[in-house]
């Protein structure tokens, strides 16, 4: 069953392929139903693939099924297939699980948008995308994923490109993204001249010949490129701006799948990344640093969207700092119940922003809990979850993560607690906004704003519909149980270290820690979480406006964007704008059109030849002959 | 036609003059795409002689694209058995069955499927039909082969021939039209001439070495060393000569911008393609495998000539205001590509060479089939001008055009990137730098005026003709080739033909496309993009070409 | 220079030829008569005056059919060296010639076919205002009558 897996992607891709040459007659909603049911058939031959994988013994649980040779040139030679073992597995296995609820979602989210078909075209694409990337057997081929997902990610950020915002928030993630792609591009330049092939297994297996600089150099490269795709610092201000794009696009891509490919390709390249413990630090410090950042930032933000996307920044941070620490396990565990609880809080948002009516500022909410029991109820569930409240998946998975941290240095995990307490809080903050306190909405909402349609009636804010509600319940039920399939008590419960075993090797966990010291972190941990809640419960229960604690500069997001945008983007303009202006008007066009001039007049003069008499032709012809005779005659003399 | 089927008794006489009257043991199967070919030709002629009525040229194409794909099969159970069994030699040593010469085989039949495609529609509208182009095309085509398979300089004098004057009538086929008939015979003049050139390098080099079997003179090349032999040395030259006047190279290239432009513009796509590969294989061979110890003599003159040509072909097409013109010298710039292979000399330029050719006989084949349909009745509307606006009357034609124009300028995911990237690539492998950079360089100079062609298209015309949505709809070649399995094989394949036809002429400006040379640039397009998107079984294919001595 | 020893009878041949015809019109010059008159001076000796002169264009059938005799002249000329070795090459030489004699007669076929050996009349194929560029071609007439070209 295993040589199914090829089926995997090319699901997506068939559906992809159908509704872009019919998707405009299958129309709404039968588009999206088709959408739908590729990637939920996806998901079931992952899962069967998953299940026959599982039945091989450990040390066989790598399977590579090659395709067909893309290119080759000279000893190059790239083909296209996949490779099945546990981590692309796993991946491939929420992928498609986590984007089938999603398509079930959008189903109905995007009801009454007029680009229905488009919408599937390019979340399909964007799944097949995902997909190749995590599956490819290759470091090129999962480079056409990676591009391919950043490709729809653009698409579905500018989906609504009639909006200035959703345009140029499109074209911002394109060009941070940019710049990672171009350290993962140089990065499989330096793999291919160092060990010749780009295969992971190959490659893998001939770094003991490559010197350390260049495995530094390639590791710190393919960060790079994770840096721009999981929106790290200093690359991370493109994810708050794809807020932009619909809110289903907004769940999949910029929370569970996408932004966490970064995190994958550090966890597959840990061959490399053991060989240098150097780049595996500057990993983790800057994806500790980003958690404390992008926590702090979540803070201020009144955006529902914007909350959720600075605390995404912050726990990939947190997942970085776990592949940095060397707990692959402990990133992909975190990848996943992140996937769960994020996944459900975007979804949640979605419905809160449907039933506002697009308005999206949690200052002019409150009191939602009541009017949607299902949306607030898996909201909450969410919240603890990411809080790290136990029994939720996040106390288990962040757990892990900081007892890591910990291992490496202390201090990696005190930023990481001071973060944990912050993301307690600061969802504290949004639950409290939204759905509790008083309804701010009725008159809160300017007139002028909104749709035509809902100006006379006035709100009626109620939960979604089946499609959307389902996904709401499925995705609390993972969020709220997700934590089970790692539980750090005894060595039998590991489930998912044991799975990933052979890919990425055991954790620091089980080498530095007793049993007592765990019980110890989790305390801690359950200390924080409830720490923050009770905090977030005390000061924004009552009141909705506190200025105090929501200061500019964490509005701002540290004001990197602006800092950014004054310091890189304006002097890069300024430097356009001069070699635009002088250099290229002045010296290239010169020394262009002066190359042409002389192309043009050479040419008019040697037309000339051309006379059009065959005697002159056969003279030419008779001069060339001469030339070469004397040519070889001179050689014979010589 | 008789005079071709001479080239069996020929052989026969010259294995009696060889070896007393030893009984020849001819293994046919060795030979037998070129047998197809001129069976195929001579059931025509009987056909075309023996039907009470004409019969249409379409039928006579479509008979020749059944031949060509006869021989096509035939070329390909000889590669396998190459590629099985090894490359062995036939007809008492006169024909080379080799990688090489094999993949040869199939890329002449390939152009005999297409081209007839491509042709008829401008036969029947030019009212040339009857089944003559035909017969003279697989008679080109069968020298083509005998000129890749040749193991013998009597031999390929003879394929030369036989692929030569075929084409001198094809030029002047049109004789309704003046210019025809004085390209007809300004080839014919100076083909004649070069042909004797080439006997006389024949005569010298049989003299110096004591064979004309390709063969026995390197190995009398290489048991004695004679880099300085004059007799050799001119023989080498005036060869060089006779191969470089075939295939346009500078300065023996004079010819062509007159009879292509002058030649019916299907023949002149024919023509480019056939001549090209004839001369371009049996150079290759000869001067690869059977020189190799005069590398140091012949490198530093191909070099000179590679040059030129680049340059020349560039600069020069680049001030024609007449399309055929235009390609005729961007045809000349090609063929310095083709000699960038054959300067390094090596495995790999031979591959890319052989790479090019290939890529390139398909891209010259639609171009000027494009050209053939815009020129209009009389075939004589072919000023840059006439392509003002062409997008927007015709948008499949024009994005068809624009397809093959941006492969041979060498654009990116075509087979002209690819092509262009293989040579270039052996160049600088076989240290020739300067060389290599003055390819790109013309290469920019090329796609200069292959864009402003595109750009002509594209823009807008000034006045608005009205356009027909149903042509421009059903999608252009494009962006149906781009999905695969959407809408299923059936619409993959009448879908850009449908786009592409255009019966009626309601306006003087919509020129008719015939459904053949509609399947016929299908055709084209389809191998640009596919291979150029996947070259690697054409890349593999063409790295099967091994020469063996 | 042995090998060249052989060509010798040949140079003989070549020397002699040239002194034929050298020697019959130095010979003629000087052994014959000459005494012209206005009738011997004319263009022909005998018949009518002609009143104007001859026409300079010939219809290219002469040349057309002097083309087709040479070239299937020189087609039979192959024989005789296969007739000479026959014995020897047996039934692979009978093939071989049956091939190209087949061949041979197609083309010859093709000619008849298409009427080039017609004598008489032409009949015009096209009107005659596409005619400006004649070339040889075009006066070949075709069976049918041009509706197998006329599309």
């Amino acid at each position: 069953m295993i040589h199914a897996a090829f089926l995997i992607p090319i699901l997506p891709l068939a559906g992809f392929a159908v509704l872009f040459s019919l998707g405009r007659r299958l129309g709404n909603p039968l588009a999206g139903w088709l959408a739908t049911a590729m990637v939920a058939a996806s998901f079931v031959v992952t899962v069967i693939v998953f299940v026959a994988l599982f039945q091989q013994a450990p040390a066989h649980r790598e399977f590579t099924q090659s395709w067909f040779t893309w290119f080759g040139a000279g000893r190059l030679r790239v083909g296209a297939g996949i490779l099945v073992d546990p981590l692309s597995m796993t991946m491939a296995a929420f992928i498609t699980g986590v984007s089938s609820l999603i398509h079930l979602y959008s189903i109905g989210y995007m009801k009454h948008d007029e680009q229905f078909p488009k919408f599937f075209t390019y979340l399909n694409l964007f799944v097949f995308a995902m997909l190749m990337l995590v599956l490819a057997d290759n470091f090129v081929l999962s480079f056409f994923g990676w591009e391919g997902v950043g490709v729809c990610s653009y698409f579905l950020i500018a989906f609504w490109f009639e909006r200035d915002e959703a345009a140029s928030a499109g074209k911002k993630a394109m060009i941070f993204n940019r710049i990672g792609d171009a350290g993962f591009l140089v990065a499989l330049f330096l793999i291919f001249e160092r060990t010749g092939s780009f295969e992971y297994t190959t490659v893998f297996s001939r770094l003991g010949h490559v010197g350390t600089p260049s495995l530094v150099a390639i590791a710190l490269l393919l960060f790079l490129g994770a840096v721009g795709k999981s929106a790290q610092i200093p690359l991370f201000p493109w994810l708050a701006d794809a807020m932009a794009g619909p809110t289903p696009v907004s769940a999949l891509i910029h929370a569970a799948t996408m932004v966490t490919a970064g995190v994958y390709l550090m966890c597959r390249i840990n061959p490399i990344l053991h060989l240098t413990p150097d780049a595996a630090h500057v990993i983790a410090w800057v994806g500790a640093v980003t958690a404390f950042v992008g926590a702090t930032s979540a803070c201020a933000q009144n955006d529902i969207k914007k909350v959720l996307a600075y605390s995404t920044v912050s726990q990939l941070g947190y997942m970085f700092l776990a592949a940095g620490s060397g707990a692959y396990v402990a990133a992909i565990f975190l990848m996943l119940t992140h996937a769960f609880y994020k996944a459900l809080l975007f979804l949640g948002s979605g419905s809160v922003i449907h039933a506002m009516d697009e308005d999206q500022d949690i200052k002019n909410m409150g009191g939602l809990a009541r009017l949607m029991p299902i949306t607030g109820v898996t909201f909450l569930i969410g919240w603890f979850s990411i809080a790290g409240v136990p029994p939720f998946s996040g106390f288990w998975s962040k757990g892990d993560v900081l007892q890591n941290a910990w291992a490496v240095t202390p201090a990696l995990w005190v930023i990481g607690a001071v973060s944990a307490l912050l993301t307690a809080y600061y969802m504290g903050r949004e639950y409290f906004l939204v759905f509790l306190g008083e309804r701010r909405w009725t008159e809160a909402r300017p007139v002028a704003d909104g749709h035509g349609k809902e100006l006379g009636h006035g709100l009626h804010p109620h939960d979604p519909s089946w499609h959307m509600s389902l996904p709401l319940v499925v995705l609390a039920t993972l969020a709220a149980l997700g934590g089970f399939i790692d539980l750090p008590f005894h060595p039998n419960l590991v489930f998912l270290e044991r799975w990933l075993d052979p890919v990425v090797g055991p954790s620091l966990l089980q080498t530095h820690f007793s049993v007592g010291q765990e019980w110890l972190f989790s305390v801690v941990d359950a200390v924080i979480a409830v720490t923050g809640v009770l905090v977030a419960a005390s000061v924004w229960r009552a009141s909705s406006s506190r200025p105090a604690l929501e200061p500019r500069f964490l509005f701002m997001a540290w004001f990197v964007d602006r800092g950014e945008d004054r310091l890189v983007a304006r002097t890069s303009t300024a430097l356009a704008n001069f070699t635009a202006t002088v250099v290229e008007s002045r010296i290239v066009d010169g020394a262009v059109n002066g190359v042409a001039d002389l192309t043009r007049w050479s040419g008019e003069r040697l037309r000339r030849i051309q006379s059009g008499y065959v005697r002159n032709y056969a003279l030419g012809l008779v001069a060339g002959l001469v030339v070469l005779v004397a040519y070889v005659l001179v050689r014979v003399g010589s | 036609m008789t005079g071709s089927t001479a080239i069996l008794a020929s052989m026969a006489a010259h294995l009696l003059a060889a070896g007393g009257i030893a009984m020849p043991r001819i293994d046919y199967t060795a030979i037998l795409p070129e047998l197809i070919l001129l069976g195929g030709m001579l059931v025509l002629v009987l056909v075309s002689s023996l039907s009470p009525r004409p019969l249409p040229t379409e039928a006579y194409a479509t008979a020749t694209v059944g031949i060509g794909i006869a021989s096509l099969v035939a070329s390909l159970v000889l590669w396998r058995d190459v590629s099985d069994h090894g490359p062995f030699t036939a007809v008492a040593r006169a024909v080379n069955v080799d990688g090489f010469g094999v993949l040869f085989l199939v890329l002449v039949s390939c152009i005999l499927v297409v081209a007839p495609l491509l042709a008829a529609g401008h036969l029947r509208r030019e009212g040339v039909g009857g089944c003559e182009y035909y017969v003279l095309a697989l008679i080109s085509g069968s020298g083509a082969m005998f000129m890749a398979t040749a193991n013998d300089l009597v031999l390929i004098f003879l394929a030369l021939e036989i692929l030569s004057i075929p084409l001198y009538i094809l030029a002047g086929f049109d004789h309704l039209r003046e210019s025809s008939g004085e390209a007809a015979m300004k080839y014919f003049v100076l083909g004649a001439f070069s042909s004797a050139i080439f006997v006389y390098g024949i005569a010298l080099t049989y003299g110096a070495t004591g064979s004309t079997n390709l063969a026995q003179i390197a190995a009398f090349l290489a048991r004695n060393v004679v880099t300085s032999d004059g007799v050799l040395l001119g023989g080498l030259a005036l060869l060089l000569v006779g191969f470089a006047f075939k295939v346009a190279a500078v300065p023996f290239h004079m010819w062509t911008p007159d009879v292509y432009q002058g030649s019916p513009t299907p023949a002149t796509g024919f023509m480019a393609s056939m001549a090209k590969a004839g001369g371009f294989a049996a150079l290759l061979r000869v001067f690869v495998t059977t020189f190799p110890t005069l590398r140091g003599t012949w490198q530093p003159a191909i070099w000179v000539i590679a040059v030129l040509t680049l340059v020349l072909g560039a600069v020069v097409a680049l001030v024609q205001s007449d399309v055929k013109r235009m390609l005729a010298y961007s045809s000349i710039n090609h063929a310095g590509f083709v000699l960038l292979g054959l300067q390094a000399a090596t495995a790999r330029g031979v591959a890319g060479s052989v790479f090019y050719l290939f890529t390139y006989s398909f891209l010259v084949l639609g171009s000027f089939a494009v050209v053939s349909a815009v020129g209009g009745k009389g075939d004589e509307r072919h000023g840059l001008e006439r392509y003002r606006g062409l997008g927007r009357r015709q948008p499949a034609l024009a994005v068809t055009f624009a397809v093959l124009l941006l492969a041979q300028a060498g654009a990116p995911f075509t087979t002209g990137f690819f092509a262009k990237f293989y040579v270039v690539e052996a160049a600088v492998s076989a240290h020739s730098y300067a060389l290599a950079a003055v390819a790109m360089g013309t290469a920019a100079v090329a796609a200069f005026f292959y864009l402003r062609l595109v750009f002509l298209m594209f823009s807008d015309v000034g006045r608005t003709i009205p356009t027909h949505e149903g042509a421009a709809t059903g999608g252009t070649p494009t962006d149906t080739l781009e999905m695969p399995s959407a809408g299923g094989v059936a619409t993959l394949v009448a879908a850009p033909v449908a786009a592409l036809v255009e019966v009626a002429e309601p306006d003087p400006a919509i020129v008719a496309v015939s459904p053949w040379v509609a399947a016929g640039l299908v055709l084209c397009v389809a191998t640009t993009l596919v291979f150029g998107v996947w070259p690697q079984p054409l890349v593999d294919f063409a790295h099967q070409a091994t020469l063996i001595i | 220079m042995g090998s060249l020893d052989s060509y010798l009878p040949i140079f003989v041949l070549f020397v002699l030829a040239l002194a034929f015809a050298g020697l019959s019109i130095v010979a003629s010059k000087l052994l014959a008569p000459q005494r012209p008159t206005s009738a011997k001076e004319a263009p022909y000796e005998c018949g009518i005056v002609p009143a104007n002169e001859p026409p300079q264009r010939f219809p290219v059938r002469f040349y057309l059919v002097a083309m087709i005799f040479v070239i299937f002249d020189i087609e039979v000329i192959f024989l005789f060296p296969w007739a000479v070795v026959y014995d020897q090459l047996g039934r692979f030489g009978l093939v071989e010639v049956i091939v190209f004699a087949a061949a041979a007669f197609f083309s010859l076929l093709y000619l008849v076919a298409n009427g080039a050996l017609d004598w008489g009349p032409v009949r015009r194929v096209r009107p005659v205002s596409s005619l400006q560029s004649r070339t040889t071609a075009s006066t070949v007439r075709r069976v049918g009558t041009g509706s197998g070209e006329a599309a």
